[in-house]
């Protein structure tokens, strides 16, 4: 109840006061789009503007604090999982410049390895529309796309972040481009001791305690070049990421001396462009993994590798009568190998997405369908359809509604880790709809974007992982699982005299219920799955005035469950962020900008998931240097 | 301005304890006074890294069930993950908290704790050896950690190499399952050294005394590795008397009990079995057959030989444990927390 009271006054205040766009005070490069990879606008998404995205580290911080997706993580730098929707990790699909960046091994991506600095634009497509970008996505899906960017010269940004626990970040960005050429390097070099101190509730008597065994070290790197051709380009990109984290115990235990290392190369060679009525783009990727984890005290040091390589034709072809044919087609073949498995494993995927849209004069509609050969199994049929209704003079106000059926193939940790891995898993599918409403409201300065979707999905044979009487754990396709819920959206920019002023909202309900007892003693039917907030809101209102930013940020998580049978849960959270930053203009081409953020204000104590501590307030000081 | 007052009411609608931070109950009473002879003991594991161990109390005459009675007993202090064991040493209950390495000596009456006793790598089981020794057996440290009971620390360690899972006292000689190289250590505690070790089955997890003065092990095969085999062994001449060996190389006997008159075994392997230390062959049916459940602990009432059973269901809800007698008739079933894995029953 308190969410909705909190929205109440959101939303009052927000009428009242006005905001605005902000200009970028970080790293940016400007950019040009050749092609556009649009949704149809029949399924909801979330654009993130570049404020956020410059404003975050990475992904984690990203989703968690601008989006209405549930990050769940493990401590500060630590793995960091999503909840889209209600669906599990593995059912969110990252994709980058349209390449699934999601492991073969176990479906997932660990969000806190994505700084923002490897991307330009990032937007999540929520429910049905994962099917138009893959398969996987019975939540949804995350884009990362970069942009190329011609005849602008040179462009130099470095930054470099000073902050609590010994946290230093360095970032480079280094453009060239001219009438023909397009180039980019992206450096990344990031450190932390992560010694935060916090009160050990675990403790007989709660004693102030430093986090120990959190120290993380990162860095990788991005190059890309880019050739201008007459109705389009064609380029390579390449990145690199090496992580180096120490694993920190529970608050309950006391020593730990874990670690590991993930390592990641993704190159894409990609060529798009117009001819006549066509546009087209033709995407190669080679996606390589490397996880090494170790444990001391157990003696363990494990590693799991996996690659793929994906070759992908994105064509869109425009007919008479405003038709419009969409046709995808990929291929894509993945290995992995672990210590967990008996021997290297590997499969190809087909997969081929049809769609057809058609343009009314106020209605439009969308139709799909995936055909998909994974490995052995083959899915003829799993289609979408969308529809949506603009009202209005210029159709401000427009209807939308979709549904969709998408598959989750099962992943090669769930068919052949050893023991318990079962070949005979079938895929987890999810069938989807949504109906959502926007508005959007112009006058003179001011601009207002709100958007409220419900969405509905059912998801059958979910793979879970349980114990078998001969006492090792298997996966099954034994739990189906309802998710029920609204997200809310709220966009408003304005401008007063020189002061600009803008806020993002987004709250979402989540209702994830276990629809499937295992027997009769079984108590977690009928209720919540486990850490999936009913609740969660976050906004961000920012004031830019004379070239200075000022920025806070709000963020809720409901409470959420950690028992299945809704015994236990972890009590809601809130923490707001603070910002001030000041561009200084030094010459026509050159500018310095200086910030200081406070994290967690408020030093709230709180825990994202049980027993693993969060920092308490944090400072992070930041130089940036651009020259354009 | 205006923006900032109501961000502060907004701030201010939301605030929030210290008690309140970590996972909180939805339905836990607050019942627990103290226990009684007789009653029976459940350590609930937790999920590993949850940090959501805990015990639970039965009393098998009035059938009452209190749950979370070490946090009720210490002021709401969790216990820790994943709870190994617990064992009774005089009026003192040692629960063995393997993740969290530590051990929690709590009185046994009134559950509230007298020490804790930390230092140890991943320990499984304690066992007495005289009024102020105790050895501790660990999956990753590489020994046996002895344990002063008067200042409940660690006061020594036996080097071994890898994991010792549960252990015995007979005739003044230690006898400890080392499931990594699937041996029998024998051990003289009174200078603290390997005597010997003798070559079982493939990981043998737990032993038990019979009333002959014999020693029974099962050992459960690993995975898929070689048939699981219960092993009859004579301490006196440090020899295997007999080996039942399990049809299957999938299965996996474990939790192996015996009753106070030490003359019947009892073990899960899917099902509950019971069988008589006189037995020629494993017994062919089981007392109790699991249908749709998973058993994980099983506990034998030393005073009417009931038969007690856990079933952890999908390992992160409150769990469940099945009363029998020990001819298999079902008597009651009670609630648990998370993971039941150990029984004990207060003498």
């Amino acid at each position: 109840m308190k969410a909705f009271l909190f929205i109440a006054i959101l939303v009052l205040s927000l009428w009242q006061t006005a905001f605005s766009q902000e200009t970028k005070d970080t790293l940016t490069i400007k950019t040009v789009e050749v092609v556009a990879e649009r949704i149809p606008e029949a399924y909801k998404t979330t654009e993130f503007d570049s404020s956020a995205i410059n404003q975050s580290a990475n992904l984690s911080e990203l989703l968690q604090e601008h989006s209405p997706v549930f990050v769940k993580t493990y401590g500060s730098g630590a793995l960091s999982t999503v909840s889209f929707r209600g669906t599990g990790a593995s059912h969110t699909q990252v994709l980058w410049n349209d390449i699934s960046l999601n492991s073969p091994m176990n479906g997932q991506i660990d969000f806190s390895l994505y700084p923002t600095l490897f991307f330009n634009n990032a937007e999540l497509h929520h429910g049905a529309s994962g099917l138009i970008d893959g398969n996987g996505a019975l939540g949804g899906s995350v884009h990362l796309s970069n942009k190329t960017n011609y005849n602008k010269g040179l462009n130099v940004g470095l930054q470099q972040s000073i902050g609590s626990f010994n946290s230093y970040n360095t970032a480079l960005k280094l453009g060239f481009s001219n009438k023909k050429w397009f180039t980019e390097t992206q450096l990344y070099y990031n450190t932390s001791k992560n010694n935060f101190e916090y009160i050990n509730i675990a403790l007989q008597e709660e004693a102030a305690t430093n986090q120990s065994n959190a120290a993380l070290q990162q860095y990788g790197f991005q190059q890309a070049i880019y050739r201008k051709l007459k109705t389009g380009e064609i380029g390579a990109r390449l990145w690199y990421f090496n992580s180096d984290r120490m694993l920190p115990p529970t608050m309950q235990a006391s020593l730990n001396d874990e670690n590991q290392q993930d390592e990641s190369l993704r190159i894409l060679l990609d060529w798009k462009g117009l001819a006549g009525n066509l546009q087209y783009k033709w995407v190669n990727a080679l996606v390589k993994d490397q996880l090494i984890y170790t444990n001391k005290l157990a003696n363990i040091n494990s590693s799991s590798n996996s690659y793929s390589v994906n070759s992908k034709i994105i064509t869109k072809y425009y007919l008479k009568n405003r038709f419009m044919l969409s046709n995808n087609v990929s291929v894509k073949y993945e290995a992995a190998k672990a210590d967990g498995y008996n021997n290297e494993h590997n499969r190809t995927n087909y997969t081929w997405l049809l769609g057809l849209s058609k343009n009314f004069k106020r209605l439009n509609i969308d139709v799909f369908n995936r055909f998909a050969q994974i490995g052995e199994n083959t899915q003829v049929f799993s289609p979408s359809i969308g529809v949506n209704y603009g009202f209005l003079k210029q159709k401000q106000l427009k209807l939308k509604a979709n549904a969709g059926i998408n598959y989750n193939y099962p992943t090669f940790n769930d068919l052949y880790w050893s023991p318990g891995g079962n070949v005979n898993l079938k895929p987890e599918h999810a069938e989807m709809a949504e109906f959502g409403i926007s508005y959007d409201y112009k006058l003179k300065q001011t601009t207002m974007a709100i958007e409220a979707t419900g969405f509905y999905s059912y998801v059958y044979d979910w793979v879970i992982w349980q114990p078998t009487s001969d006492n090792f754990w298997s996966p099954t396709n034994l739990k189906e699982v309802e998710n029920k819920g609204v997200e809310l959206s709220l966009r408003i920019k304005t401008n007063i005299n020189k002061l600009k002023l803008m806020a993002n909202a987004n709250y979402s309900y989540t209702m994830s219920t276990n629809m499937k007892a295992k027997n009769e003693f079984d108590n977690a039917e009928n209720k919540q799955l486990l850490y999936v907030p009913y609740h969660k809101m976050n906004y961000v209102v920012r004031a830019i005035i004379k070239g200075y930013t000022l920025s806070y940020n709000y963020n809720y998580t409901g409470k959420r469950f950690t028992s299945s049978d809704n015994n236990w849960y972890l009590p809601a959270n809130f923490i707001s962020d603070i910002s001030l930053s000041k561009k200084f203009k030094t010459s026509n081409k050159t500018s310095f900008s200086a910030s200081f953020k406070v994290n967690n204000l408020l030093d709230q104590d709180y825990q994202s998931i049980a027993w693993r501590p969060m920092p308490g307030r944090n400072y992070l000081g930041t130089l940036t240097f651009q020259f354009n | 301005m205006r923006l900032l007052l109501y961000i502060s009411t907004i701030l201010l609608l939301f605030s929030c304890s210290k008690k309140e931070l970590g996972p909180q109950c939805v339905e836990c009473d607050d019942d627990f006074t103290e226990t009684e002879l007789s009653d029976l003991l459940i350590t609930n594991e937790g999920t590993f890294g949850w940090s959501n161990g805990s015990v639970s109390l039965y009393n098998p005459s009035t059938q009452n069930v209190s749950q979370n009675v070490f946090s009720q007993a210490n002021s709401g202090n969790a216990l820790g993950d994943v709870v190994q064991s617990i064992t009774q040493i005089d009026n003192k209950a040692y629960i063995v908290i393997n993740n969290s390495s530590k051990i929690e000596v709590v009185d046994i009456n009134s559950f509230s704790s007298i020490a804790t006793i930390t230092g140890f790598t991943s320990p499984r089981y304690i066992l007495p050896i005289s009024t102020n020794k105790a050895y501790v057996t660990d999956l990753y440290s590489n020994s046996i950690q002895i344990v002063d009971l008067i200042s409940n620390s660690i006061s020594g360690s036996i080097a071994l190499s890898g994991w010792t899972e549960e252990l015995l006292l007979h005739n003044d000689t230690v006898y400890v399952c080392d499931v990594s190289n699937d041996n029998l250590l024998i051990i003289n505690p009174n200078n603290n050294t390997l005597i010997d070790s003798v070559k079982l089955g493939v990981q043998p997890n737990s032993i038990v005394k019979d009333q002959n003065n014999k020693l029974w092990i099962m050992c459960d095969g690993g995975f898929n590795e070689s048939n699981p085999k219960l092993i009859k062994f004579n301490p006196q001449t440090r020899t295997i008397e007999s080996t039942f060996i399990f049809p299957s190389v999938s299965e996996s006997p474990g939790n192996l009990k015996i009753n106070a008159t030490a003359d019947h075994l009892y073990f899960i392997n899917s099902n509950v079995y019971r069988m008589s230390i006189n037995d020629i062959s494993l017994p062919s049916s089981p007392l109790i057959t699991s249908n749709s459940n998973v058993y994980y602990g099983l506990g034998i009432d030393p005073i009417n030989e009931d038969v007690y059973v856990s079933d952890a269901i999908d390992y992160v809800q409150n769990g469940l444990v099945f009363r029998y007698s020990k001819s298999g008739n079902l008597i009651h079933q009670f609630n648990t927390g998370i993971i039941p894995g150990e029984l004990l029953f207060i003498q």
